[in-house]
């Protein structure tokens, strides 16, 4: 039991590592995009890593205030995604 | 019961951060923007999801909030995939060791050949009125 909860903070701490490389990997590719789409990907990518980060917050410092954020953001990053596709097809917002 | 339960929390924070990195891997290496857009739907839906699940299952965390981001997500992601998608179509990216391209033709067809039905005429030129 107690050496499952070490391997489990563990596991947590080295995903969070993960994570934290793979959003600048992902920040140096919205850098230098090779078009619109590709970037507007990359941002898509930058959210939900971000969101994951906040899931691994809640499980690793015991507070539920991280998934209420990681809600608001999920719900953010939607409408972002949708309203930048519509501006990039329509030249227009609304 | 409790040991279970832990066992499965570390099954899916792994199996989260390993379809992260295979996203972003994929995202880095694929050739043009509709296979990225495949492997970039992985992240949303595959990675988050399972360390929902983790957190959900750990037990002195809400449940109910993480069911709720789970639901969300599982919407939420065909929809921003399927957006860009025809945006990146819209604006005529070219996809890259294809053979044919279905839509483009339809979409040629439909606009040169004159018999094309009403609804989508319609819908033509509201498109075009929408772009000048």
């Amino acid at each position: 039991m107690e050496i499952l909860k070490q391997i489990f903070t563990i596991v947590l701490y080295a995903s969070l590592l993960i994570h934290v490389l793979l959003m600048g990997v992902t920040a140096f590719r919205l850098w230098n995009g090779e078009n619109i789409i590709d970037r507007l990907m990359a941002s898509d990518i930058l959210s939900n890593l971000t969101m994951a980060i906040l899931v691994l917050g809640t499980m690793i410092h015991h507070q539920n205030i991280f998934l209420d954020i990681a809600l608001g953001l999920a719900a953010l990053g939607f409408i972002t995604i949708i309203a930048f596709a519509k501006y990039i097809t329509d030249k227009r917002m609304f | 019961m409790e040991s279970v339960l832990l066992i499965i929390a570390i099954v899916s924070v792994s199996l989260g951060t390993f379809f992260s990195g295979v996203g972003v891997l994929g995202y880095f290496r694929f050739p043009d923007v509709y296979t990225r857009l495949h492997t970039t739907g992985k992240i949303g839906v595959f990675g988050v999801v399972f360390l929902l699940v983790a957190a959900a299952v750990k037990g002195d965390a809400a449940w109910g909030y993480a069911l709720v981001l789970i639901f969300f997500l599982l919407a939420s992601g065909p929809a921003t995939a399927h957006a860009m998608a025809s945006a990146a179509h819209r604006i005529g990216l070219k996809r890259k060791h294809v053979l044919r391209d279905d839509l483009a033709d339809f979409e040629r067809k439909s606009s040169n050949n004159g018999s094309a039905p009403p609804e989508a005429e319609r819908l033509s030129a509201l498109h075009d009125r929408n772009r000048a």
